[in-house]
């Protein structure tokens, strides 16, 4: 049935497939976190028999080939960002809500489009280079199988994280209506908070368990080794975690987004 | 489904500019109706009012009885051209149509139509930010037709065109309106004007200054400039100094 949200929706796709914006971004964040990810475990592979036992206990066979994304998640954040400021910065916005007047319709549309393209992405870069480090990390008989306990709910947490930072980019670029400060906000969201919740940890942990880089440790690994596990939240913390930050940029991006462009 | 655009009491400000000011009037199937006023007289701003793009802080507007905002598919009611070029310079002239038309559930072969009809055909390949300005108006008159509007909203649609293309548009306007559409169309090019408008509406800083038929407006053996400049001459925000030359 044709309705304001099945066009909008139709419309939203139509915008992110014609972009090359979109696929540059997407191709980099994958090999980009792919290419970091091989080096890790075919080092670790091949430097295996002469490692020292302590190096072998920090060994993470789903974490460290999943190790290159917690630098790429940035560039999948990126594209979250231009999802939507570029919007702003070209006027295009203005034919957007010509088309969907209803703000919350239209938002609604942007935000199902994004977030499912993001959730596809984030998964696929998961499972990939999961699978592939594996069969790196089969030459020394170190690899593990999808059906090992826990090895499923990492990977597949790897991917929502990366789905997550997607949306945290998108709302900030809703919010901000600006690349270059969402941009700026995110790296300082994810990189600068981590610094500032270490530096508060005489106080509490609480700010560092609330971070998303904390969170990813617990998300993505099956043996987390952190410096300090202290500072790492729960499985289930870092579920809500996400949850959190998924719900901070979904309505503070609505809010903003339904005011006057 | 009324084709009359009506603005009642209509006030929106930007911090301390009043950039439109208690302005009421309607505008009329069948006519052409042209839209004056100095730089920042704020006919774009009510132009965005009507559209649902700028929320009035007092009065409202209306586009065939109802808010844009309540509108089903307001491409199809209504089309407009903005002032400046907003288009994605990623997207190319198709996907940029494309995607409008997938919103107002237009079929797709509409695209082609108005990219023809605007002479863009050869180009609708194309990035848009590769296009010229001229090339981008085009783009953007396409966008207005897109849904076979009754009513059209046109800012500035000469803006960048070549002569062909301002006597296309001029000819297109008198078309539209002589089949019972609804065209207000904004210009500072006054003998344009007075070549399509049959009607006009005259503000200054952001208040009505005349509602008038054209032939009220500009007496015999004087020009539209001239009735022009005369009204507005206490409404300029923006004079000019009188040349001086280079020389002392
Ligand atoms: N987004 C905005 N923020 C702040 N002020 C604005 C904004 N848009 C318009 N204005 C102000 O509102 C007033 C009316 O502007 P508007 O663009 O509507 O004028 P205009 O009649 O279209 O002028 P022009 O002929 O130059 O296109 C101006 O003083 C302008 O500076
Ligand atoms: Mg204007």
């Amino acid at each position: 049935m044709p309705t304001a949200l099945s066009g909008a929706v139709a419309s939203e796709i139509v915008k992110l497939r014609s972009l090359r914006s979109t696929w540059l971004t997407a191709a980099f964040a994958m090999a980009f976190g792919l290419a970091l990810s091989i080096a890790d475990v075919s080092h670790i592979a091949s430097s295996w028999p002469r490692m020292a036992a302590a190096d072998r206990a920090q060994f993470d066979p789903v974490g460290d080939s999943l190790s290159g994304f917690s630098f790429a998640v940035l560039a999948f954040g990126v594209l979250g960002v231009l999802a939507v400021s570029s919007e702003y910065t070209t006027g295009l916005i203005r034919f957007t809500l010509l088309a969907t007047p209803r703000r919350g319709v239209a938002y609604t549309a942007k935000t199902l489009v994004v977030g499912s393209f993001a959730l596809l992405l984030g998964q696929l870069a998961a499972f990939g280079s999961f699978f592939i480090g594996q069969a790196f990390l089969a030459k020394q008989h170190l690899q593990v199988s999808l059906t090992d306990p826990g090895v499923f709910r990492a990977v597949f947490c790897a991917g929502l994280y990366l789905f997550a930072v997607t949306m945290v980019g998108y709302g900030l670029g809703a919010v901000l209506r600006h690349t270059a400060g969402a941009i700026a906000s995110l790296f300082a969201l994810v990189y600068l908070g981590y610094g500032a919740a270490k530096a508060v940890e005489g106080w509490s942990y609480l700010p560092s368990k609330l971070m998303l880089s904390n969170a990813a440790d617990t998300l993505a690994q099956i043996q987390p080794h952190p410096p300090r596990p202290e500072r790492v939240p729960s499985l289930t913390f870092a579920l809500l975690d996400l949850a959190l930050y998924l719900t901070l940029a979904g309505v503070l991006g609505a809010w903003r987004f339904t005011r006057d462009a | 489904m009324g084709t009359v655009i009506r603005c009642e009491h209509l006030t929106k400000r930007f911090g301390r500019t009043t950039a439109v000011d208690d302005l009421t009037f309607d505008v009329h199937p069948g006519r052409v109706t042209g839209f004056l006023g100095p730089n920042g007289a704020g006919k774009s701003t009510t132009i965005r009012a009507v559209l649902g793009l700028d929320t009035p802080d007092a009065g409202r507007a209306l586009v065939g009885g109802v808010a844009y905002r309540d509108l089903q598919q307001p491409l199809r009611h209504i089309g407009a051209l903005l002032d400046a070029g907003a288009v994605h310079r990623g997207h190319t002239a198709r996907a940029h149509l494309s995607a409008l038309a997938a919103a107002a559930h237009i079929r797709r072969d509409r695209i082609d139509q108005v990219l023809a009809l605007v002479g863009l055909t050869d180009v609708a390949t194309r990035r848009t930010g590769t296009l010229s300005l001229g090339m981008k108006q085009r783009l953007g008159i396409a966008t207005a037709l897109l849904g076979d509007p009754p009513l059209l909203i046109l800012d500035e649609p000469v803006n960048g065109l070549d002569p062909e293309g301002i006597r296309w548009i001029r000819t297109l306007m008198r078309t539209l309106a002589a089949e019972g559409r609804t065209v207000l169309v904004s210009s500072h090019l006054m003998s344009e004007m007075a070549l399509t408008a049959d009607h006009l509406l005259v503000i200054g800083r952001g208040r009505l200054l005349a509602d008038v038929a054209m032939a009220d407006f500009v007496p015999p053996g004087t020009s539209l400039e001239d009735a022009y400049l005369d009204l507005t001459a206490t409404a300029v925000d923006y004079r000019t100094q009188p040349s001086q030359g280079t020389r002392p």
